[in-house]
């Protein structure tokens, strides 16, 4: 009988009755602030993930305390996009409800931590006062689907942006429970019937990724995603989107057959009922072909290497039934955030500030968040999240601008923006401990104080001005994507981290790993030598990804 | 052997008698067999003399004496009736001829709970006794500064009413059985019962018969072996679980109290030498203690909040008019000074010594035989708006593993276990959760089937939660049937155990219906008594009964002891 191996998960949902399972009795449960083991799958669909304080399990065992349970939520914002008045909203749920910490993730949505269980039906029923809502965030279905965050990347900016939204609605699971569960009323918006042709009863394999990425900037790391569409812009108009499918970057460490893959372009579609079509139609594929026994081979990208390209474009077209036109020509020249103002071309203006590992807090260096707080209730601004943990203080009327930059200024956000090094600024950490149950080494903790230390060595060499990409996890998972960067460092242990290189700048070309289980101080010192050779044998314009390439050092 | 008839009547006999009848039916069965010829009671000729036995009990020691008086007294022809003075009607006391009363003391020289009333009575009323004829044996604990009071007030009241006192007052320390014994055959021969079969009395059995733990000061010395703070660091208390580990095997029951006797603080002690000019190492006398001054105001006086009494004198002794209030010793030294070249060792007298404070046991010997836990709370109070601590909690928080600590057991035969297969309901919010821990433990080892329920509140779930991991598997293994638990600092409407009870009333009913034995420990003000008014309520409602019909109710479940307290 084939479902005899298929994997526990697979069999909670299954049993799951809409991903309902025993949530609502586990939130009733006295005593422990934890939920049933079952739940812990199913509340991932609801866009929460139970977790505890790893600092603090020792000490609370011998107080004879269970483990300091708490839930992270994860809010569902395509294209990452968030109005003045609902970030007023997240400024007081982050200090009512969870750490005060505000986290923007590498998918352009905001995360709290330490949800109390007590306290998540408060927080997700304020989130929906705000027409907020945590929705498939998380688990195996498609998840917050990324778009160019910049307004000024295209006059059609806003056409694209639209296509994650409707994306997003397009793939939402039908199931009414999240209503029931945690706002305990019929939806707000109106909701079709529960059954499910997308989903059905079994959901996907694994998670599931789309992203848009306007050219010619790959902000949003594109190609790591299952589904990447690439928006073909002639003389600034929207022609339609190459689709390209098969992305991911999660391994585990020691198991040769996981592997990072960039999504591979299989064509173009122009209109919009076509791309959503083949988009949906990706996502049958993947729930009726992907591997159900093995979450280690779930992901499409394997499906999609076990089928052969080619059988699976086959497959693509006979359940569109459309042929995909061949692909048209793009360019990535670019990978990043633009720092500061700019103009978008709706004409309003947009300052780009940079969140060190995405968290926006209150800390010596700046206020972020009251910064931004004060913006918000200005009500003369909305807010966007970049896939670099970002935030873009957007659509400011040019008679606000100097109110707003005011602010930045006061709060020192301008000063942390223009006076960090490129390196930096281009930088992703994961969030890695404490929170992380999977994270093996410390990231979004640590990373900055090590690149305190890298900027000497730059300096000394004289390449600081040089936007080196640099990208830290705590484990191979790859929250942070460091096999798209020129030196990514993944956890493998505490204090412990593989070191890749040879990634281009613009999340084209997968790095490969360098050295495995290097301490700080060989990382300095290899990044010493590598940087210093770097400096004197640079070919003009050459970036330090492709220089380790073509000197053949991984 | 014995034909089925008297066997029946045996068998009846056993099964209506408590565990201490039993006991002493077993003695005094012995004592006959050990040929003290016939008891009294088959003696019908002899005119019988009425007499009325009252006690006033906490911890049930008077109550375990009374009974065996009653007993006794019947046997020796007197028509003995021994009555809870909480169940007494006060305007009988006029119609009384003989009046034996046991009663013991709490508190800071306060009588027990249930013989308030009664004490208050005494004080106030005005009607003559002039035909009773009484006599008192009081339970007292010579550790405390007010040596069984209680039983000298209801004395003094009884004589300024123009009672007769037949019998001088017999004062016992916790070792009672032998004084008391003395008193009953006194009694015994007064009334002229003596007369015939003295001897039964002689060895009255329950009170040696080893079955019945006697009940000694016994000091005993324990290393701790472990202490942990259990709440967790943002919390606003401090709870210690501490363990005591002794080398020999500890004569103690779920429910009982270890009493420890702390030491006072060094710098304060040195601080009193200071001001009172005393030489620290003049060996020095007293009534109960000998030692030098340094060791005696650390060891054995209380030098914190003296008693009204205590400052009184002192402010005889320094020459100074002090408010009647309660003060620690070095304040009256600093404000008050003494005067010059007044002896050091005159303080000394005017102290009492350092009073034991209890703390419930929250282990079962069952468990660990050598070993016994307490669950100690930092007491904290406010003197001038600035925060000082209790004197026994900081200490046993201050101590470190390995250190020893000497302390003895204080039985509490009033707040013990049902037979295993009775039901039980705990509520036990804060340190009340102590002798639950215990009851616990025990019902698990000896695989008890009666259902448990347990209700526990505390401030924050995530820091104050106190044995969470414990009782998490005790409800897992089925060992607790229901926990129901309350925090009030987590929600904007604070919610205590009562809400929760309440929430439960119908179950609740129902289980009290069906014989459960309901328990209450921890803090008597105002815990225990809203949870009291809870469960009348819950009873009314649930029961379909008035006010006085709920009451009824409780009172009927206290007299079956199925409604029992370890509050302080
Ligand atoms: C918050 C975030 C990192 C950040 O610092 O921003 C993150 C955080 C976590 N990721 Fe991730 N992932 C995040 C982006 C990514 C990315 C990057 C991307 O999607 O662009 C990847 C690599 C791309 C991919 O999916 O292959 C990624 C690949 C994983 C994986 C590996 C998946 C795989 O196919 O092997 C796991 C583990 C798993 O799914 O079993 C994981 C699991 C997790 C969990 C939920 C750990 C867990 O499963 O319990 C982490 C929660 C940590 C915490 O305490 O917050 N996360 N995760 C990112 C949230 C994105 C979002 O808003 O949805
Ligand atoms: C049967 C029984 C069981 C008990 N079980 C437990 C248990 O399991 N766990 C537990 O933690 N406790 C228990 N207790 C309480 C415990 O015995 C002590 O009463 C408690 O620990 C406080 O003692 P302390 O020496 O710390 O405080 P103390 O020094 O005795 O002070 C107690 C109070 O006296 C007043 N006070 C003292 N000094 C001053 C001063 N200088 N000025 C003004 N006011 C002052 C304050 O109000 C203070 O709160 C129990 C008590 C009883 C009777
Ligand atoms: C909290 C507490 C306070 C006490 N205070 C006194 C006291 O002030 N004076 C005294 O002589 N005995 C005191 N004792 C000792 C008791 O009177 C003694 O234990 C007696 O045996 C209890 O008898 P009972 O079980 O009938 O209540 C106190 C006991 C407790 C538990
Ligand atoms: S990369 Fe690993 S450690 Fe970092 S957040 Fe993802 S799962 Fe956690």
């Amino acid at each position: 009988m084939a479902d005899k191996q298929y994997t526990a998960v697979e069999r909670i949902k299954l049993a799951s009755d809409g991903l309902r399972g025993s949530l609502a009795a586990s939130l009733k449960d006295e005593l422990t602030g934890a939920i049933r083991e079952d739940d812990q799958a199913l509340i991932k669909f609801h866009g929460m993930y139970q977790q505890d304080d790893r600092d603090r399990r020792e000490e609370r065992s011998e107080k004879k305390l269970e483990w300091l349970y708490s839930f992270m939520i994860r809010l569902r914002l395509p294209g990452g996009f968030m109005t003045g008045e609902q970030w007023l909203g997240m400024h007081h749920v982050a200090g009512e409800h969870a750490t005060e910490v505000i986290k923007i993730t590498t998918r352009q949505t905001i995360q709290l931590h330490g949800i109390l269980k007590s306290h998540i039906k408060p927080t997700l029923r304020s989130f929906d006062t705000l027409k907020l809502d945590s929705i498939a965030a998380c688990g195996d279905v498609n998840r917050n689907v990324t778009c160019s965050a910049h307004p000024m990347e295209s006059p059609i900016h806003q056409q694209v942006f639209e296509y994650a939204d409707k994306i997003s609605q397009m793939a939402l699971p039908k199931t009414r429970s999240y209503y029931e569960i945690w706002l305990d009323k019929e939806p707000l918006l109106n909701k079709e019937e529960e059954i499910d042709p997308l989903y059905q009863d079994r959901y996907l394999p694994r998670k599931f990724k789309i992203s848009i990425a306007i050219p010619p900037n790959n902000d949003v790391d594109v190609f790591s995603n299952d589904v990447a569409l690439i928006a073909i812009i002639e003389n600034n108009e929207l022609k339609g989107f190459n689709i390209a499918a098969g992305g991911g970057l999660g391994t585990t460490h020691g198991s040769a057959t996981t592997y990072p893959r960039l999504a591979t372009v299989l064509g173009f579609c122009d209109t919009e009922e076509k791309v959503l079509k083949a988009v949906y139609e990706i996502i049958t594929i993947q729930r009726d072909h992907g591997d159900r026994t093995d979450r280690k081979q779930a992901r499409l990208k394997y499906t999609i290497d076990r089928m052969g390209v080619e059988n699976f474009r086959k497959e693509l077209e006979l359940r569109c039934g459309f042929q995909l036109e061949a692909a048209l020509p793009f360019e990535f020249t670019e990978r990043i955030d633009h720092f500061g103002w700019n103009m978008g071309a709706n004409g309003k203006w947009h300052y780009t500030a940079f969140v060190e590992t995405g968290r926006v807090t209150d800390d010596k260096r700046a206020s972020f968040k009251t910064a931004f707080f004060e913006i918000a209730a200005t009500g003369k601004a909305n807010f966007r999240f970049t896939a670099n943990q970002n935030i873009i203080v957007s659509d400011v009327e040019e008679a606000d601008r100097s109110l707003i930059h005011e602010i930045l200024e006061r709060y020192g956000v301008v000063g942390v923006t223009e006076q960090s090094s490129e390196m930096r600024k281009n930088a992703i950490a994961c969030v890695a401990f404490n929170t992380c149950p999977l994270a093996l080494a410390e990231a979004q903790r640590y990373l900055p104080s090590l690149v305190t230390k890298i900027e000497p060595i730059l300096a000394k060499h004289g390449v600081l001005d040089d936007a080196i990409s640099i990208r830290m996890t705590g484990c191979p998972n790859g929250c942070g994507r460091p096999t798209l960067a020129e030196i990514g460092l993944i956890g493998t242990g505490y204090g412990k981290y593989n070191m890749h290189l040879g990634g281009d700048r613009n999340g084209l070309r997968l790095n490969r790993k360098y050295k495995d289980n290097l301490e700080e101080p060989e990382i300095l010192a290899e990044l010493d030598g590598l940087v210093g050779s770097y400096s004197r044998e640079q070919e003009s314009g050459e970036s330090f990804g492709d220089f380790i390439i073509r000197k053949n050092i991984v | 052997m014995i034909p089925e008839t008297k066997l029946n009547i045996l068998q009846e006999l056993i099964n209506t008698s408590s565990k201490e009848e039993i006991i002493w039916i077993n003695g005094y069965l012995n004592g006959l067999v050990s040929g003290h010829g016939t008891p009294a009671t088959a003696k019908s000729s002899q005119p019988v003399k009425k007499i009325s036995i009252l006690y006033g009990t906490e911890t049930g020691n008077s109550k375990k004496l009374a009974l065996q008086f009653t007993t006794v007294s019947k046997q020796h022809a007197l028509n003995a009736r021994c009555t809870a003075v909480e169940q007494y009607r006060h305007e009988d006391l006029v119609k009384e001829g003989y009046l034996f009363i046991v009663i013991s003391t709490q508190g800071e020289g306060e009588p027990p709970e249930a013989a308030k009333k009664f004490h208050d009575f005494l004080h106030t009323t005005e009607t003559r006794l002039e035909n009773l004829k009484y006599s008192i044996l009081a339970l007292g604990d010579s550790s405390y500064p007010l040596f069984c009071k209680t039983g000298e007030d209801v004395d003094a009241q009884l004589q300024r009413l123009g009672a007769t006192r037949v019998l001088p007052m017999q004062k016992c320390d916790v070792d009672y059985e032998q004084p008391a014994e003395d008193w009953f055959k006194s009694v015994i021969n007064l009334l002229g019962a003596g007369q015939q079969a003295l001897q039964p009395v002689a060895d009255v059995p329950a009170l040696s018969n080893g079955a019945a733990r006697k009940h000694t000061k016994k000091n005993i010395e324990g290393v701790i072996t472990r202490s942990v703070n259990l709440n967790d660091k943002d919390s606003t208390r401090r709870t210690w679980h501490i363990e005591i580990r002794a080398d020999e095997e500890l004569d103690y029951e779920v429910g009982d109290s270890i009493a420890i006797v702390p030491t006072n603080r060094h710098e304060v002690v040195e601080r009193i030498i200071e001001l009172g000019k005393a030489d620290a190492g003049e060996q020095v006398t007293l009534a109960k203690s000998a030692g030098t001054i340094r060791e005696l105001l650390t060891d054995k006086l209380n030098i914190c909040y003296l008693l009204g009494s205590a400052v009184k004198k002192y402010a005889v002794l320094a020459g100074h008019d002090i408010p009647d209030i309660r003060m620690d010793l070095v304040d009256l030294l600093r404000i008050y000074p003494l005067k010059d070249g007044t002896p050091f060792s005159e303080v000394l007298n005017i102290l009492h010594p350092i009073a034991p404070r209890l703390y419930s046991v929250s282990s079962s010997p069952k468990m660990e035989p050598r070993e016994v836990h307490i669950t100690v709370s930092l007491n904290g109070f406010l003197k001038q708006d600035e925060q000082h601590y209790g004197l026994c909690s900081s200490f046993l928080g201050d101590l470190a593993v390995d250190t020893v600590i000497t302390f003895y057991v204080h039985r509490n035969r009033s707040f013990k276990l049902p037979d295993p297969d009775k039901d039980i309901i705990m509520v036990g919010p804060g340190t009340g959760i102590a002798p639950f821990r215990g009851f616990l433990q025990e019902r698990d080892v000896e695989a008890a089937p009666g259902r448990n329920w347990l209700f526990f509140g505390e401030r924050n779930f995530t820091s104050d939660f106190f044995y969470q991991t414990e009782i998490q598997q005790y409800h897992e293994t089925g060992v607790l049937q229901k926990v129901n638990v309350a925090f009030s600092r987590d929600t904007e409407k604070k919610v205590y155990v009562q809400h929760r009870m309440k929430e439960h009333g119908k179950d609740l009913f129902n289980w009290l219906e069906k014989g459960a034995v309901l328990y209450v420990a921890g803090s008597k003000v105002p815990m225990s008594q809203e949870v009291e008014e809870t469960l009348l309520g819950i009873i009314a409602e649930h029961g379909g009964k008035s006010e006085t019909g709920a009451k009824e109710f409780l009172e009927q479940m206290k007299k079956e002891g199925r409604y029992q307290k370890d509050v302080y």
